[in-house]
């Protein structure tokens, strides 16, 4: 199965084509068109990007199989988490969203719910000791900031 | 000799006691993550750079801290190698050929001894010529216009992929997305380009959080399709009863390996990967009849580590002289440099000599420490080994938010890198590289101002870029560099194969 590489390669195609055409969109700079402007490199890369995509589409390699089933649902959950935790790191501050994100990783990872969530608690709280206490640095307190002493 | 003198400041600098602290740390995390099951040296050294900058250190200090991890992480990466038959990095394979085996006859300790032995000359021997060629090709370097450099950058794309890559216009595939990205934000004549109106992306995308998202996010992701959560079983290694002949006796293999390391390493590519290979083969012909190759020769293990650490360490020299790195870790490398606001190239040892040698001192250095550190520290290094991944990879990934956050104290970059991690992975599936990603981000902006200060000076007249018989060389090699794997990489893949092969029926 070639379907990988042709799939991929046109989606290339596109993105070199609008690469392209939103390179030729570009204002003149302020002082007047010179012989090569803020277009050129990008008219470049397009071209290349263009033919090389072209390449994988007529001579595409064998697919890696992607994983569906059970394996891409404990994927789309560990992407789903990556977002979470990015998105609650403030809300939450950094102890809470730590301890539920690398518990739920671990967790999804095959560790014992408990010992899992125990890791993230514990690495949560360490590093952010280590954070405000050594490097002097302050990560969001979140939930937590009742704890705030200073 | 002039250079004796700048050598003499650099331990000046690496020395200072700081410095020294933190080369010693950065060795030891180094050694960590080089034996830690799915953290490679581009990895580590990646995460570590945003955390490097929240310490805030001096860009000397951060830059010894960060070459130590490097080396460290090149030590590292045999334990696993010998006690667990699975190479911590590509490099590292040749080492499980005659490592396993002594593993499993109870020798793991001489093989872990013999292994940093001669990673230690390996490194000692390519440093030695790093400090030797190193300033000689930054003179030449200093005669190339910007043709010469746009074409030098084309090269250093084209041989990326190395002699045994796959598919070679997958590299240009890579190169073009990073090159496409490095053009995001405001160019030097005010323009904006694709910023799409989003104030976040004026300054252009930060080459950090691309690089962290696409190692170590995707790595978490690669863990998890694999379900190799588990870990490995432990592995108990024997007491150490190493001899000073033995010593002697690898010391032949050592010194050819890493020699031929070294060239490797500084040859576009070729690569460490190749250096090992190399180093194997010609060990297997000198010694000949007389060796036991594949059953636990310990030649066979002191001559393709040393090939290894020396491919490394030669790996810096047209990283820091040219400004083009030849590896992953290197251009990992190279970012830090860049984010340090130095630029890297022949100018850097003029402009900024005493950091220079003194990352150089400080990898001699950092070489005695690590054979210090490596052969009574073993046991511990041994036991971090069996922490399996399923909680490892997490916490790598929080130590990843965490350096990311700590950078700008904004969320908008942490789900930046998350989306690098994710395409990471999809490229990843799909066989394109992504060092070509990461060299073009770092390359672009540089390669943009060669390519038009060369079109002004010629006034808009292309064949400017092959106009000198430099330029029209370093054209040639970067076509062969796209040509060649097409002929001789398949032949060389399949000796690798066979090489491999054969050890494993034989070892079995």
């Amino acid at each position: 199965m070639t379907f990988n590489d042709r799939i991929f390669g046109i989606l290339l195609l596109v993105l070199a084509v609008a690469y392209g055409w939103g390179a030729s969109q570009f204002p003149e700079p302020f002082g007047g068109a010179e012989a090569i402007g803020p277009e050129t490199f990008p008219y470049l890369l397009a071209a290349v990007l263009g033919l090389s995509s072209l390449y994988l589409i007529v001579r595409p390699d064998p697919d890696n199989a992607w994983p569906w089933s059970r394996t891409g649902v404990e994927l789309l959950i560990a992407m789903v988490v990556l977002v979470f935790y990015a998105a609650l790191l403030e809300p939450l501050g950094f102890i809470v969203s730590t301890a539920l994100a690398v518990g739920t990783l671990c967790w999804r990872m095959g560790a014992a719910p408990l010992r899992a969530f125990a890791t993230g608690a514990i690495s949560g709280v360490v590093v952010f000791l280590l954070f405000s206490y050594a490097l002097d640095l302050s990560l969001p307190l979140g939930l937590l900031s009742f704890l705030e002493v200073s | 000799m002039e250079t004796l003198g700048f050598l003499i400041d650099g331990f000046g600098v690496a020395l200072a006691p700081h410095n020294l602290m933190f080369g010693l740390m950065g060795a030891f995390l180094g050694t960590l993550i080089g034996a830690l099951p799915g953290l490679g040296p581009a990895n580590g050294v990646a995460i570590l750079i945003p955390l490097a900058f929240t310490l805030g250190l001096a860009p000397e200090t951060a830059l010894i801290m960060l070459t130590a991890v490097y080396a460290g992480a090149m030590y590292g990466g045999r334990i696993s190698s010998i006690l667990l038959n699975i190479p911590g990095d590509e490099p590292a394979m040749m080492t499980c050929l005659d490592g396993y085996p002594m593993a499993q006859q109870g020798k793991a300790a001489e093989a872990l001894a013999i292994s940093a032995v001669a990673s230690f000359m390996g490194s000692l021997i390519a440093t030695i010529g790093l400090i030797l060629l190193a300033p000689l090709l930054a003179d030449f370097a200093l005669t190339f216009g910007p043709a010469e450099y746009f074409a030098l950058f084309l090269l250093a794309f084209a041989t990326l992929g190395g002699i045994t890559g796959k598919n070679p216009m997958k590299t240009v595939v890579a190169a073009c997305l990073g090159l496409m990205i490095s053009t995001v934000g405001i160019d030097n004549t005010g323009v904006q380009r694709f910023t799409f109106g989003v104030l976040e992306l004026y300054e252009g995308v930060d080459f950090i959080l691309a690089i962290v998202g696409l190692f170590a996010i995707s790595e978490l992701l690669f863990f998890i399709e694999e379900k190799a959560g588990g870990g490995k079983e432990k592995m108990s290694v024997n007491k150490l009863e190493l001899s000073w002949a033995d010593i002697r006796g690898i010391m032949p293999s050592s010194i050819r390996g890493g020699i031929l390391g070294f060239i490797a390493g500084v040859l576009p590519g070729a690569g460490a990967s190749l250096g090992s290979f190399i180093g194997y083969t010609l060990e297997k012909k000198v010694v000949g009849k007389k060796g036991y190759f594949g059953k636990g020769d310990p030649r066979g293990v002191a001559g393709p580590e040393a090939g290894n650490n020396g491919a490394s360490s030669g790996a810096l020299v047209p990283m820091l002289t040219l400004g083009v790195p030849g590896s992953g870790t290197t251009a990992v490398l190279l970012a830090l440099l860049i984010s340090l606001n130095i630029t890297p190239g022949p100018l850097m040892f003029t402009q900024n000599a005493d950091m220079v040698w003194g990352v150089i001192a400080a990898l001699l250095i950092g070489n005695f420490l690590l054979l210090v550190l490596n052969i009574p520290l073993v046991g511990i290094f041994v036991k971090l080994l069996s922490v399996p991944p399923m909680y490892l990879l997490p916490i790598v990934t929080m130590i990843a938010f965490v350096g990311i956050y700590s950078i700008s104290n904004t969320t908008f970059d942490l789900y930046f890198m998350v989306a690098f991690g994710i395409a990471g992975y999809i490229l990843r599936k799909l066989e394109i590289p992504l060092v070509p990603i990461i060299l073009g981000l770092l390359l672009g902006p540089e390669m943009e101002k060669n390519l038009r200060h060369a079109l002004d000076i010629a006034d808009g007249d292309w064949t400017i870029l092959w106009n000198s018989g430099l330029a029209v060389g370093l054209w040639v090699f970067a076509a062969l560099g796209l040509i060649l794997p097409y002929i001789v990489g398949p032949i060389l893949r399949r000796r690798m194969r066979a090489a491999e092969a054969a050890a494993g029926s034989e070892g079995d």
